[in-house]
């Protein structure tokens, strides 16, 4: 038996927004018994479990929280209720190059996104050239990426990401980076982790690409699971709802 | 306390994301602007020749006890860790907001982006003091071996500041606010400090505002030790080291209890 890498029970999630930013509307708010904190729920008591190798898909319409449970799987957000385990190192490809800073070289820029990612500084020496071999943008690794065009800010983001050898790889709508060859490059090494039994969630509107990638399909929506199950079907149930 | 040596742990693990984001703030600044470090320098040395100028050519503050200092090396003693306080709280208060994009896409303990902010302004801190130092060869200032203090006088400067950071800096994130009020605290913490005058001028009845006052006790220390060639007074260093513990233990229990929505919050 596959040993379960993720596992949701009962979880639920809220966010509570602060209605006012600044003392100069909260303080007026306070007085006048108006609302400081507005809550709304995301999803109520959900649970599944993710098995070690699984390709999963999540999908559902805007607002339904699907970039929200993977923010929970990497740890970044903290359930309202439930517990969500997670084993095995996450390497998030959520809004690629969070922690570029522009006036850092290329170069540099590995260096600490790899840190970021959780790499030791051995790890990013050891496979630096590699990473820049993916990204296919050696010419201008030592310039600041403040010159880059997006394309290539997204080539090196995505290089640095799946250099860290993760067990668990979540991918949040990133595969419009690049241009047609690069897309493809990307989609190819993402089936080399399939094969090599790295756990894949991908968070995409492009059902095509889905169905394409994943044999297995969460659909969300109505703050609860809709169906779970194989890619088609949660598919047609989805697309069926959207009428 | 259990939390806090959790938490050290927990940054000694991520040591290397530390070390890059303290490069990454250092780096930045050094590429941005034309003089590069120079202004690390340049600033806190136009600050302390004005000052000099107004307080004791126009104002007359004595500096007392080391009356044979001149003015302008008693200020600079006091007005550089005052700075490094002052600077070190500003940006790490900041800090968190700054990172809003990091914060909501990658896990690692958040506790780094406070503490790499206020490495990357002791390093500003050292740079500075070159200046310090340049100016006592010039003037000859004697030191002795009980210059050795500034060691534990800075670690305690340092768990106080780090305490106080992480508070600001979780709270920061709930309401934007909370910079600009530090900016004010900050202005009237610096004249509750004996940083432009001697500690020994204030009247006794006051003496306890300033005993309370970990930074006042700390920026006295090291006119002592620097300019004095005294040690420093234990029962006063004391309180402060206790404070200052105290103040991180509170700090720190703050940050994390808030740490599970920051993400939410941004």
């Amino acid at each position: 038996m596959k040993n379960t890498i993720i596992k949701f029970e009962n979880v639920s999630k809220d966010f509570s927004k602060n209605n006012q930013k600044t003392f100069k509307e909260f303080l007026p708010a306070l007085f006048l018994g108006e609302k400081t904190v507005d809550r709304f729920t995301v999803f109520k008591d959900i649970s599944f479990e993710i098995k070690k190798g699984e390709c999963v898909g999540i999908i559902g319409p805007n607002g339904s929280g699907k970039s929200t449970i993977l923010k929970l799987i990497a740890g970044v957000m903290s359930p309202t209720s439930g517990t969500i385990s997670v084993q095995g190192r996450i390497s998030p490809l959520i809004e690629l190059g969070a922690g570029m800073h522009p006036e850092l070289t290329g170069r540099e820029n590995i260096f600490l996104n790899g840190a970021i990612l959780g790499l030791s500084r051995k790890q990013i020496v050891e496979n630096i050239q590699s990473i820049i071999d993916f990204s296919e943008i050696e010419e201008f690794i030592d310039q600041p990426i403040k010159h880059y065009s997006s394309g290539m800010y997204m080539r090196l983001a995505f290089s640095i990401a799946i250099h860290v050898k993760p067990e668990i790889l979540i991918v949040d709508e990133i595969l419009g980076v690049g241009d047609a060859s690069f897309q493809e490059k990307c989609f190819k090494k993402m089936e080399e982790f399939k094969t090599n039994g790295v756990t894949i969630i991908l968070v995409s509107h492009n059902l095509n690409q889905i169905e394409k990638f994943c044999n297995r399909v969460i659909y969300i929506n109505h703050h609860r699971i809709q169906h779970d199950g194989h890619a088609n079907k949660a598919i047609k149930i989805y697309a069926s709802d959207q009428k | 306390m259990q939390e806090l040596f959790k938490e050290i742990a927990s940054i000694v693990k991520w040591r290397e994301l530390l070390w890059q984001m303290v490069g990454r703030e250092v780096k930045a600044r050094y590429k941005q602007s034309v003089l590069g470090y120079f202004w690390v320098i340049l600033n806190p040395l136009a600050q302390m020749l004005v000052m000099s100028f107004a307080f004791s050519i126009i104002l007359r503050i004595p500096t007392n006890a080391s009356s044979h200092i001149p003015y302008s090396i008693f200020l600079f003693v006091g007005l550089l860790p005052w700075t490094l306080f002052s600077n070190s709280l500003g940006s790490a208060s900041a800090s968190l907001v700054g990172s809003a994009s990091l914060i909501t896409k990658v896990y690692f303990p958040r506790t780094i982006l406070v503490v790499s902010t206020i490495i990357a302004k002791i390093i500003d801190f050292l740079f500075a003091s070159t200046v310090l130092i340049a100016y006592m060869v010039y003037y000859h200032i004697p030191i002795s071996f009980s210059i050795l203090w500034i060691f534990p006088i800075f670690f305690i400067q340092q768990i106080f500041t780090l305490g106080l950071s992480l508070f600001f800096a979780a709270a920061n994130l709930l309401y934007r606010d909370i910079q600009y009020l530090l900016s004010l605290i900050l202005i009237l913490w610096m004249y509750l400090t004996p940083v432009i005058y001697p500690a020994d001028i204030v009247p006794d009845q006051y003496k306890f505002i300033f005993q309370l006052n970990p930074l006042s006790v700390i920026i006295n220390a090291y006119r002592q030790v620097i300019l004095g060639g005294l040690e420093p007074k234990y029962s006063s260093l004391l309180i402060a080291l206790a404070l200052s513990v105290l103040t991180l233990v509170i700090g720190l229990k703050y940050f994390k209890s808030r740490e599970k929505i920051f993400a939410d919050n941004i």
